[in-house]
C-alpha cells in the first residue's frame, strides 16, 4: 500500500514537472541569421514570435502594391512573425491591447494593434488588411491564426514580454524573458 | 528472503526511472501539434451573406445558385503559408465528393488572376475547384473573415453552420466523417 502511493506520489511529482516544462519556451537560433525564435509550450494557447528584419517586412508590403509611405512606416516598427493557437478543447480569447513589452529601462511599451493600421490605410483609401495578425479573437477549438504584430521599438531592442488568454472565464498570464527585436540589418559575413 | 515493502520499493523505482524519465522528456514532443488542425466548430445558423465573384476564365459564380448543396467557402491568398499548405487536402475533398451535394469554392484575397494561376501552376495537384477573386476584399468583409485562410460550410439552405479560423487538413477523417455525417442527414 506505501509502496503504491509512494509510486504515485512520485508519478505526480513528474507529471507535474512535465506540465510546468509544458508552459516553458523553446528559443530557437536560426544559424544562418542568428537570430532567435520563441516558442511557448503552454496547453492552452500556444504563441510563436520570429523576428523580422525591416528589409523582409519591406518586401513584403510592397509586394502587396501598397504606397511608398504606408511601407515606410510599419517597416519601422519591431515586427514580429506570431502565431497563436487554440490548443486547449475550449475556446479561448487573448487580446493583444492588455499585452506588455518591458524593456530594460523598465518602460512598458504596448503593440500597434491591427485595428489603428488598417484604420489609418482605410483614411488613405487603402482596402488592405492582411498579413497584420488581429489584435483580439476568440478562438474555437483547433482555431489558429498566424501574421504579423507591431511595436513601436527600435530595432535589436530587449523586452521580456508579458502576454495573456482568457480560457473559460480565467485569465492565464505568462512573461517571455529577454526577447529582441530584429536588427536593422543582418552583419555583413 | 521475507523483504519488506520497503526494501522492494527502491529497486522497483529503479527499474521504473528510465520508463518515467522517458515519459517525462517526452512532453513536449507529444504536445507539439501539426500544423493543420482537424476540426470545424459548428455555428448557430445564420444565413449566408449572397456573392457573386468571377473566376480565373471571368465566369461568374453566385453563392445562392448552389442552394441544394454544402457548399465548402474558403478565404485564402498565395502568400498565406497555411492556405498554401491546406490547399492540397481542399482538392482531395472536392475530389471525393464532386458526385455528391457537395462543392468547394475558394475566394482568393487582394490578388490578381495572372498572379495566382502561375501559382496553381507551382502546385503538385492542380485545384479543380472554382477559384473566384474578392480583389478589395469586400466579400470577406461581409463574412467577418479576420485572418487567413477562414473556412466556412454553407448549407444546402444557404446557411452558415460550421466554420474553421487557420489551416485545415481537410482530408483528415475528423472532417470527412463530418461532411459525411452533414451529407447523410446525420
Amino acid at each position: 500500500m506505501r509502496c503504491s502511493l509512494a509510486f504515485l506520489l512520485t508519478f505526480m511529482l513528474l507529471t507535474a514537472c512535465s506540465r510546468s516544462e509544458v508552459n516553458n519556451v523553446d528559443v530557437t537560433t536560426n544559424p544562418d541569421t542568428g537570430l532567435k525564435t520563441w516558442k511557448t509550450r503552454d496547453q492552452a494557447f500556444s504563441l510563436e514570435l520570429v523576428p523580422l528584419l525591416p528589409d523582409f517586412v519591406r518586401a513584403v508590403f510592397m509586394a502587396k502594391n501598397l504606397p511608398a509611405d504606408v511601407v515606410g512606416a510599419i517597416s519601422g516598427y519591431c515586427v514580429f512573425g506570431t502565431i497563436v493557437r487554440n490548443q486547449a478543447d475550449v475556446p479561448v480569447s487573448y487580446d493583444m491591447r492588455t499585452w506588455r513589452y518591458i524593456t530594460q529601462d523598465g518602460v512598458e511599451h504596448r503593440a500597434r494593434p491591427k485595428s489603428a493600421w488598417v484604420e489609418a490605410w482605410r483614411e488613405q483609401g487603402i482596402a488592405f488588411r492582411w498579413t497584420l495578425l488581429y489584435e483580439a479573437q476568440t478562438y474555437a477549438v483547433g482555431d489558429w491564426g498566424q501574421g504579423f504584430t507591431t511595436v513601436k521599438l527600435p530595432p535589436g531592442t530587449h523586452f521580456d514580454l508579458h502576454y495573456n488568454w482568457q480560457q473559460a472565464g480565467e485569465t492565464h498570464t505568462r512573461v517571455i524573458k529577454d526577447m529582441a527585436c530584429a536588427p536593422a540589418s543582418l552583419p555583413d559575413n | 528472503m521475507n523483504q519488506t515493502v520497503e526494501a522492494v520499493w527502491p529497486r522497483r523505482f529503479c527499474r521504473l526511472m528510465p520508463l518515467l524519465l522517458m515519459c517525462w522528456l517526452s512532453q513536449p514532443l507529444l504536445a507539439a501539434d501539426p500544423l493543420l488542425s482537424t476540426t470545424l466548430t459548428a455555428l448557430e445558423p445564420v444565413e449566408a451573406p449572397d456573392f457573386t465573384l468571377q473566376d480565373m476564365d471571368g465566369v461568374s459564380h453566385t453563392l445562392s445558385h448552389l442552394r441544394g448543396n454544402y457548399v465548402l467557402v474558403n478565404f485564402w491568398a498565395t502568400w498565406c503559408p497555411p492556405c498554401r499548405k491546406e490547399m492540397p487536402s481542399l482538392e482531395y475533398l472536392y475530389r471525393k465528393y464532386r458526385d455528391r451535394p457537395f462543392r468547394v469554392l475558394a475566394v482568393n484575397q487582394w490578388e490578381d488572376p495572372d498572379h495566382v494561376f502561375s501559382y496553381m501552376g507551382e502546385l503538385a495537384v492542380f485545384p479543380s475547384f472554382p477559384i473566384l477573386f474578392d480583389r478589395k476584399s469586400v466579400v470577406s468583409e461581409h463574412y467577418g473573415v479576420r485572418g487567413l485562410p477562414t473556412s466556412f460550410i454553407v448549407d444546402p439552405e444557404g446557411r452558415l453552420v460550421y466554420r474553421a479560423i487557420g489551416g485545415r487538413d481537410f482530408d483528415h477523417p475528423d472532417v470527412t466523417g463530418l461532411i459525411d455525417s452533414l451529407l447523410e442527414g446525420r
